[in-house]
């Protein structure tokens, strides 16, 4: 296994300025790691103004080797494309830090634009995907006590599949 | 002489029932301290007022249009000083405003809450800004009322019309008129339930004349005496006849319940604040949801003539509901019922700053005679407000900014003395782990609060990862001067998306500015130093010497955002207080 799936959920922004006047519209985000060439962008907000939101999941591959992933936002205007502000999100910000692996985290970051001055807020919620065989294990995340299915078979004769928990 | 153009674009957002102000319900009634009161027995001697306010005869100070009018609240305290409650949003292009933004105040029998009322005309940008970020200073103040709460209150009809005044520096004998300010009030009764309204309206009549009409809806609800209370208003749609508004947000609370009346009015936003009526009809909450399950329009009329023999002209336009559903927003309370708890956790301040406590002017000087000291009030008169809110009375209690016997200096030592566990039975065990604390260890520095509120963090980030309902609350009681400001933000800004909230609380007379700059309540978010921003404010600070012992004040400044806190942590993540 050489990368994570992580969930992002682009939320909203807030603050945003081109040369010091607010955003009318269409803003939209690109999404970037620094591990691998994959890039993946929302759509254009077209009313929010300087105060977009756009509720948007993707779900990345991020290679364990990555240190950032890039968050740029960008406004469509009728000269082409512009960027608005940059976020550079540490990996180990979101798989590091105090909140457990498979818990929702909300984060927000600062922007800067290209001239390296402060531009609004981006907001966004990760979730780190958790590989498939460890959803096995009991569900403890919401506090409800583990709930199995009793196995019914009487005649159950055949060898039962498994892998031993403290194989990872 | 003002700037002569008003900010349209800011005069065509919409104000109140928006999703937004739904979420973050600061105004919300805060059901923590009416819940702490009514234990101790104060039924009845308080409650949450609602106030909304109207004004006329403004004067006019644009050049080319209308003054722009805002509407300040403030409290007189104690000693005369005045205290920011709260904004209205920007009326333009008006002399004779409605604001639609209410505002929230308790009402305590036994004292007198003087009132001051500031409206200012609005001369900057103001769209898509905070109504809290406009600078006052740099505004035109229209005029000024004051009034006791009580005086509303007693009238009949809750209504109280008082003169605006403004000082003339010139003729400083004469106060000039400046028109008058008309304030309602009426009692919140907490409602849970919201309902979320979409409305569209059909073939809309045309009154714009090179182009098609620009509606928008006002809700009002009628009161008594037949007035009626603007309670919401969508957005502006440019040059549409078949417009379709965002989702309206209402709640029960706010409408006074669904049979009560509302009025819809559609109005043609003209940018000289003349907005002519395009149709109006009267419905109650639960009319409305018939209509919505109908699937049919209902017409709207117009209003035609005056005085008494007025009738009303039905008109081709009809309003749709294409959304009517109803949501019960849990409250605090609700979440503690279903099971959720509240753990607190306590850190003192042991800091060379707070005096050598052999002297008697140290904070930390035990009296012989049993006087407690600032942070024996503080550990008391706090503590007692918030076990009440604990489930297990157990407190994890750390000190900071001390040298323990032969130590180095430590950031966070349990207080009890054990090096396996932190934790301390009730008010009476603070208060003993604390007294020993002092005789054990000697004060040093510098403070530094980022250990500690790692060390709670930890705690909160264990209980999420086993999936407990919990929530925690650090209590750090300081002397106020913090060295790591930068890390104490590093810190807060990383457990920021935590169930966790701090409350500092101030003793002594030091300056607290540091202190307000991490209660982010003045609008800007905490950074830090990577560049991460606090998810959402989890600070609030208390300077102690503000509080009075003994007074519901206490309760009300240490409980004031503690609901709200916990409250966007569950919202955020869709947390249901199931049982």
């Amino acid at each position: 296994m050489s990368s994570r799936s992580f969930e992002i959920t682009i939320l909203s922004a807030e603050n945003l300025r081109t040369n010091k006047t607010s955003i009318k519209k269409n803003v939209f985000v690109k999404i970037q790691t620094d591990g691998n060439g994959e890039v993946r962008t929302t759509k254009v907000n077209g009313e929010g103004g300087s105060y977009p939101s756009w509720n948007e999941k993707v779900v990345m591959e991020v290679p364990l080797h990555a240190r950032f992933i890039t968050l740029e936002v960008n406004c469509k205007a009728t000269m082409g494309i512009k960027s608005v502000g940059i976020a550079m999100i540490p990996v180990s910000d979101i798989v590091g830090g105090f909140v457990p692996q498979n818990q929702v985290q909300f984060l927000s970051y600062r922007l800067w634009d290209s001239k390296v001055n402060r531009n609004g807020v981006i907001n966004i919620s990760v979730r780190v995907k958790m590989p498939e065989i460890s959803l096995l294990l009991p569900p403890a995340i919401n506090g409800l006590p583990a709930q199995g299915v009793p196995v019914t078979g009487k005649s159950s004769n055949a060898v039962v599949t498994g892998i031993p928990i403290n194989w990872f | 002489m003002g700037n002569c153009f008003s900010d349209v674009p800011g005069g065509r957002a919409a104000i109140g029932g928006t999703a937004r102000g739904l979420l973050n319900a600061i105004d919300a009634p805060n059901d923590a301290v009416d819940n702490f009161l009514r234990s101790r027995g104060y039924h009845g001697l308080f409650s949450q007022i609602e106030l909304s306010f109207s004004a006329s005869g403004l004067r006019d100070r644009d050049f080319l249009s209308k003054s722009d009018p805002m509407m300040v609240l403030y409290t007189r305290g104690k000693h005369g000083a005045l205290e920011e409650i709260g904004r209205t949003e920007v009326v333009l292009n008006s002399l004779d405003p409605k604001w639609i933004t209410k505002h929230l105040i308790m009402y305590h029998f036994e004292v007198v809450q003087f009132l001051v009322f500031r409206v200012y005309d609005i001369d900057t940008q103001f769209h898509n800004l905070d109504v809290k970020m406009l600078k006052l200073e740099e505004q035109q103040f229209l005029g000024e009322a004051t009034c006791a709460l009580s005086e509303i209150i007693i009238k009949s009809d809750r209504s109280l019309a008082l003169e605006l005044r403004r000082e003339d520096p010139i003729r400083s004998m004469h106060s000039q008129n400046c028109g008058k300010l008309l304030v309602h009030a009426e009692e919140c009764v907490g409602s849970k339930t919201t309902v979320e309204m979409i409305f569209r309206c059909s073939d809309l009549e045309n009154r714009d004349l090179f182009s098609k009409s620009d509606p928008f809806l006002i809700i009002s609800k009628l009161v008594e005496g037949g007035t009626h209370i603007p309670i919401c208003k969508t957005e502006v749609i440019k040059n549409d006849l078949s417009p379709q508004w965002k989702p309206v947000f209402l709640n029960i609370q706010q409408v006074g319940g669904k049979d009560n009346p509302l009025i819809l009015e559609c109005y043609n936003f003209n940018t000289n604040g003349k907005h002519d009526l395009i149709g109006k009809v009267q419905k109650s909450l639960a009319e409305l949801e018939k209509l919505h399950a109908s699937g049919q329009g209902e017409t709207l009329f117009l209003p035609t003539g005056g005085g008494h023999n007025s009738h009303n002209k039905v008109l081709k336009s009809r309003v749709y509901l294409d959304k009517f559903s109803e949501s019960v927003q849990y409250s605090f309370l609700d979440y503690l019922s279903a099971g959720f708890e509240l753990n607190f956790m306590v850190a003192i301040d042991f800091t060379a700053s707070n005096g050598n406590p052999r002297l008697p002017d140290s904070l930390h000087y035990i009296d012989p005679s049993g006087r407690p000291n600032a942070y024996q009030k503080a550990i008391v008169e706090v503590g007692e407000v918030l076990q009440f809110y604990d489930s297990d009375k157990r407190f994890p209690t750390w000190g900071f900014g001390a040298r323990p016997i032969d130590g180095p200096v430590s950031h966070c030592f349990n207080l009890n003395g054990s090096s396996h566990y932190c934790e301390v039975e009730g008010i009476q065990g603070i208060m003993m782990a604390y007294t020993s604390a002092l005789l054990n260890v000697s004060l040093a520095g510098p403070t530094l609060f980022g250990p500690v509120i790692s060390n709670a963090a930890l705690i909160a980030s264990q209980s999420v990862a086993t999936g407990a309902r919990k929530y925690f609350v650090l209590l750090i009681i300081t002397d106020g001067v913090v060295t790591d400001l930068q890390e104490t933000k590093d810190a807060l800004v990383k457990a920021s998306d935590l169930p966790l909230s701090i409350l500092i609380v101030g003793v002594g007379g030091a300056d607290f500015k540091e202190m307000e700059i991490l209660d982010a309540d003045k609008g800007e978010r905490l950074e830090s130093s990577f560049g991460r921003v606090a998810s959402r404010d989890i600070v609030q600070f208390v300077p102690f010497r503000d509080v009075q012992s003994g007074e519901i004040s206490v309760v009300q400044a240490l409980l004031a955002e503690l609901p709200t806190q916990f409250l966007s942590y569950m919202r955020n993540r869709n947390i249901q207080p199931t049982l």
